[in-house]
């Protein structure tokens, strides 16, 4: 067979390849030497660097040399640094396999920190009030701090009031209606970016029944509907909107009397 | 490198008795290499201070077929003898190239060459080498070809 065409590099590649095939480890020089191997001039290289090789393995050892190479080995052991311990494909599985638990962890702690009394009713009235329409709620046009001795007075619930920082919008409606769980809850419709509000009996201890409490704003979301959750004297108060938490927060931030 | 076994052993003992002494002092090296570059390093030390061969352009000739019966008719001290006259890069890269001890990495590590230099050093090597088996091991000529 003929030479084939090599580039210079693979050449260059070629003509210092060892003929030991065990130490051809470099990818480029054993490709090269693929490309040659059925060739006449590459085994006769072959065949003469074997020959120098095996004339070489027969320079007889001397015994003091022999007796200097059984006393101990001279060279330290390799040390495995970080970077070769990471590099290592079982160790880099377990550290990606480590992350991810941990990552899940992680994310589930802060979804339990998140997690509020009476959070699954506020999803399900998320889904309520994306279903709703306002034409299925009685007209009522007026201020929303106004409806709180309106349900108080109509329906006999006590502390259904909005909070201060809603209490200056308009409404256009609102109902009372009893849920899944038989709980009455109380809904507004406001003329204000299609918000809606929702006040439902806060979460009890089926022990002794007192209301599970909880402080500050709580944020819920369902189906791109995103709530702002608060509770107060045993009544949970919602504010739902189509949207994300940066549209609610605006008012929530709002410093209020 | 030496073409002399007994220079040799001195200089392996030499190594080994340092190795022996660091050893007990805890310092062994971490590199495999360092050792046989230690001995690189004294062969060509030990070689500068001898008779220095005479520089010659070396005749080269095309690698034969016939090149291994030729080798097999060599005692060891004669490839010996003519590795060691060889300069140095060369007589460095023909030793641990022949060695069969290092992978090509290595072999660049330990001669402190680049792989072009190396491919040049052991293939004019190869052929010097071939043109003087020729004239060391004529080929015998055919019957027809001598008359």
């Amino acid at each position: 067979m003929k030479m084939p065409r090599l580039s210079r590099r693979q050449r260059m590649f070629v003509q210092c390849a060892p003929f030991n095939e065990e130490r051809i480890r470099d990818r480029t020089m054993r490709a090269a030497v693929f490309r040659v191997r059925e060739t006449k001039e590459f085994a006769n290289q072959r065949a003469f660097d074997r020959a120098v090789a095996a004339l070489i393995q027969t320079v007889p050892i001397p015994v003091g040399v022999t007796e200097w190479l059984s006393k101990g080995i001279y060279v330290a052991p390799p040390k495995r640094t970080w970077k070769q311990a990471l590099q290592n494909p079982a160790v880099l599985a377990s550290g990606i396999a480590v992350a991810v638990i941990a990552a899940i962890f992680v994310m589930k702690v802060v979804e339990r920190m998140n997690e509020f009394p009476g959070e699954t009713t506020a999803r399900r009235l998320l889904t309520v009030a994306s279903s709703v329409h306002s034409l299925m709620l009685d007209p009522v046009k007026t201020d929303a701090d106004a409806l709180g001795d309106y349900f108080f007075m109509k329906h006999r619930l006590p502390h259904y009031d909005v909070p201060p920082e809603f209490a200056d919008l308009r409404t256009l409606g609102c109902r009372v209606f009893d849920d899944e769980e038989g709980q009455r809850v109380a809904q507004i419709w406001l003329v204000e970016k299609h918000l809606q509000f929702f006040f439902f009996p806060a979460e009890r201890d089926p022990k002794n029944g007192a209301a599970r409490h909880f402080s500050g704003w709580r944020y819920v979301d369902q189906y791109r509907w995103t709530g702002v959750v608060q509770e107060r004297s045993g009544v949970c108060f919602m504010a739902a909107l189509r949207g994300s938490e940066k549209d609610l927060a605006p008012y929530i931030s709002k410093p209020k009397d | 490198m030496l073409g002399d076994a007994g220079k040799a052993q001195e200089i392996f003992q030499a190594i080994m008795h340092d190795a022996a002494l660091r050893a007990a002092e805890g310092e062994l090296p971490n590199d495999r290499l360092s050792m046989f570059r230690d001995a690189r390093y004294r062969c060509l030390e030990v070689s500068q201070a001898g008779l220095q061969p005479e520089a010659i352009e070396m005749e080269e000739h095309a690698i034969d077929s016939n090149a291994p019966v030729q080798i097999a008719k060599l005692e060891p001290e004669q490839l010996a003898i003519w590795m060691s006259n060889a300069p140095d890069p060369q007589r460095t890269a023909l030793a641990l190239f022949y060695l069969d001890e290092f992978d090509h990495e290595e072999l660049l590590a330990l001669s402190e060459l680049k792989t072009a230099e190396f491919a040049n050093l052991v293939g004019n090597g190869r052929q010097e080498f071939q043109a003087w088996l020729n004239v060391t091991f004529p080929r015998e000529q055919p019957f027809e070809e001598q008359a």
